[in-house]
């Protein structure tokens, strides 16, 4: 038996939870009845790993098998590790047209024209996604299954969330992804998070999105809690127009899962009590960095319930409306400076 | 307490300082009680205990029990009419947040002193998080027993906590209100108000 086979099917059982082996193997379809009746019966990790290893043998499958099998799990519970979006700009005349064939082609072949030992594997998800796995190698080894580059585009968009990429393979990945679909040019959109449902949402504005108005929506009327006669707010006007503005900042219902944001201060330090800082001619360098389960919808709370000052900052506001969670920050004065400027508040 | 007890009986005896007539001070007397209707005021900078205490008290069946919820003081003036006359004034102060313990000091400052004769108690919640310095229960303490106000302890996280932290504000609105026979609200805060041990600021030894 081959040894990079054998650990690779020892990693896959040992990732895969136990209750979720059944479906995902169901989904594989390369097991018969009868084996799937016999997996079913096994508890321990390590009499799956051999039963699935004999299966294997049985069945004659092969390594781009197991992948696949792998890949099924990976789509199916993409919330592992940390993703990273990335943007392509400036569309070629014929960027709109590449549909999913042409796409798997030109991808394979630019990239193997870069490295020569390279294991690439594309799959069209259920909801438009491209999901490419991609397990790289260099001119002495062969691809290394074992630690697979994930990457998910949506065809048509700019936008393109990469999981586990090696700094060393990011811009042959990059060179390829701009070659096949016809963009010009391929950029960190400074955004990442653990799960990858919330910075596609974020990135594609598929959040339930509040603008502003003059008039009051239904949906702060709705949001009242109080509704027993005997009991009154009175500070009820001022707490609804606080929720307003949270949501037009942040966006009404449940909000995309951000799990952090990280602000780069490159600014001059400003305070009149000390004198000494506030002449340095350098900037003063810090990072603030806000964390949480749901930073966005923290945020939000803040700011509805007037712990956070309302109109809110554009600085935190910027999160959801730029869709980034990575902020440099420098002082406001006019130079060919081409990073993104901001003034302090 | 002086400056309460003063003004307390310029108001009786008709003269009333100008300074103390400003439109955005919460007084006491200044509309007709309600029949058999007790009028309670909750102010919590985090409004989030009052609308669990809110629900719970408008259950009390013997007494009508209105209920007015704040973040803090002053009250908006285009509520002034609809306003009935407040018996009692909660001030809830969750101990764990600093922020909580300002925005009651500073709404202290809109009440009329005519509320501190028993008409003021105050709710901490949160005292036994173990995160809780203890210079800020100290702070609270010596707050209630300055204005000679009751101090009240409740646990806002369980549905018990609730019950019993309405039944206390119940008992004490209901004398407040005048709706308790032979029983006055100065009365019952000369009982009941808050008391500071004298070593209070002294080093524990132990």
């Amino acid at each position: 038996m081959d040894e990079s086979k054998k650990r690779l099917v020892q990693r896959l059982i040992r990732r895969i939870p136990t209750k979720m082996l059944k479906t995902t193997l169901q989904k594989w379809g390369h097991l018969t009845g009868e084996q799937h009746r016999a997996m079913d019966s096994i508890q321990s990790k390590w009499a799956l790993t051999e039963s699935l290893l004999a299966i294997c043998e049985e069945n004659e499958l092969a390594v781009k098998h197991l992948t696949e099998l792998e890949m099924i799990y990976m789509m199916d519970n993409p919330d592992q590790g940390m993703w990273y979006a990335f943007q392509l700009t400036d569309p070629g005349d014929d960027a709109q047209s590449v549909d999913l064939m042409q796409f798997k082609e030109q991808f394979k072949s630019h990239l193997r024209e870069l490295v020569r030992q390279v294991s690439v594997k594309i799959k069209k998800h259920t909801d438009e996604a491209v999901w490419i796995r991609i397990a790289w190698g260099d001119a002495y080894s062969r691809p290394d299954h074992l630690k697979p580059t994930y990457v998910v585009h949506y065809l048509q968009t700019p936008y393109v969330f990469v999981t586990r990429l090696n700094s060393k393979q990011k811009p042959m990945l990059f060179q390829a992804m701009v070659l096949s679909t016809r963009y010009q040019y391929f950029k960190d959109a400074n955004l990442s998070g653990r799960n990858l449902t919330a910075i596609r949402d974020l990135l594609m504005r598929k959040y339930q999105q509040v603008f502003p108005t003059k008039y009051p929506s239904p949906l702060t009327e709705r949001k009242q809690t109080v509704t027993n006669p005997h009991v009154e707010r009175e500070q009820a006007k001022p707490a609804a127009n606080r929720l307003q503005m949270a949501c037009e900042a942040f966006g009404g219902g449940t909000l995309p899962q951000l799990q952090s944001a990280v602000y780069k201060l490159e600014t001059k330090f400003r305070d009149h009590t000390n004198t000494l800082m506030t002449e340095r001619e350098e900037p003063f360098r810090c990072v603030v960095k806000f964390s949480s389960t749901n930073l966005l919808e923290s945020l939000k709370n803040c700011a509805s319930s007037g712990i956070a000052s309302t109109p809110v900052t554009p600085l935190l506001s910027s999160i959801p409306l730029k869709g980034k969670n990575y902020f440099v920050i420098t002082d406001n004065v006019p130079g060919p400076s081409s990073q993104m400027r901001q003034t302090q508040n | 307490m002086s400056r309460g007890f003063v003004y307390n009986i310029l108001f009786r005896t008709g003269i009333v300082l100008s300074v103390y007539i400003r439109m955005s001070l919460l007084k006491p007397f200044s509309k007709l009680p309600g029949l058999n209707a007790a009028n309670i005021l909750l102010v919590e900078c985090e409004e989030q205990f009052q609308k669990s205490l809110a629900d719970a008290l408008v259950e009390e069946t013997a007494v009508t029990v209105y209920v007015r919820l704040a973040k803090s003081l002053p009250l908006p003036k285009e509520n002034e009419e609809s306003r009935p006359r407040i018996d009692l004034v909660v001030f809830i102060i969750n101990l764990t947040s600093e922020l909580s313990f300002q925005s009651a000091e500073a709404s202290l400052k809109y009440l009329d002193p005519g509320y501190l004769l028993g008409k003021v108690c105050f709710m901490v919640t949160n005292a036994r998080n173990a995160s809780v310095p203890t210079e800020r229960l100290d702070a609270v303490r010596k707050l209630a027993a300055a204005l000679h106000c009751p101090l009240l302890f409740a646990e806002d996280q369980t549905p018990d906590g609730v019950t019993y932290a309405t039944k206390r504000l119940l008992s004490i609105l209901k004398v407040s209100a005048g709706l308790v026979p032979m029983a006055t609200a100065l009365y019952l805060s000369s009982l009941t108000s808050c008391t500071v041990p004298p070593d209070i600021d002294q080093p524990s030894f132990d």
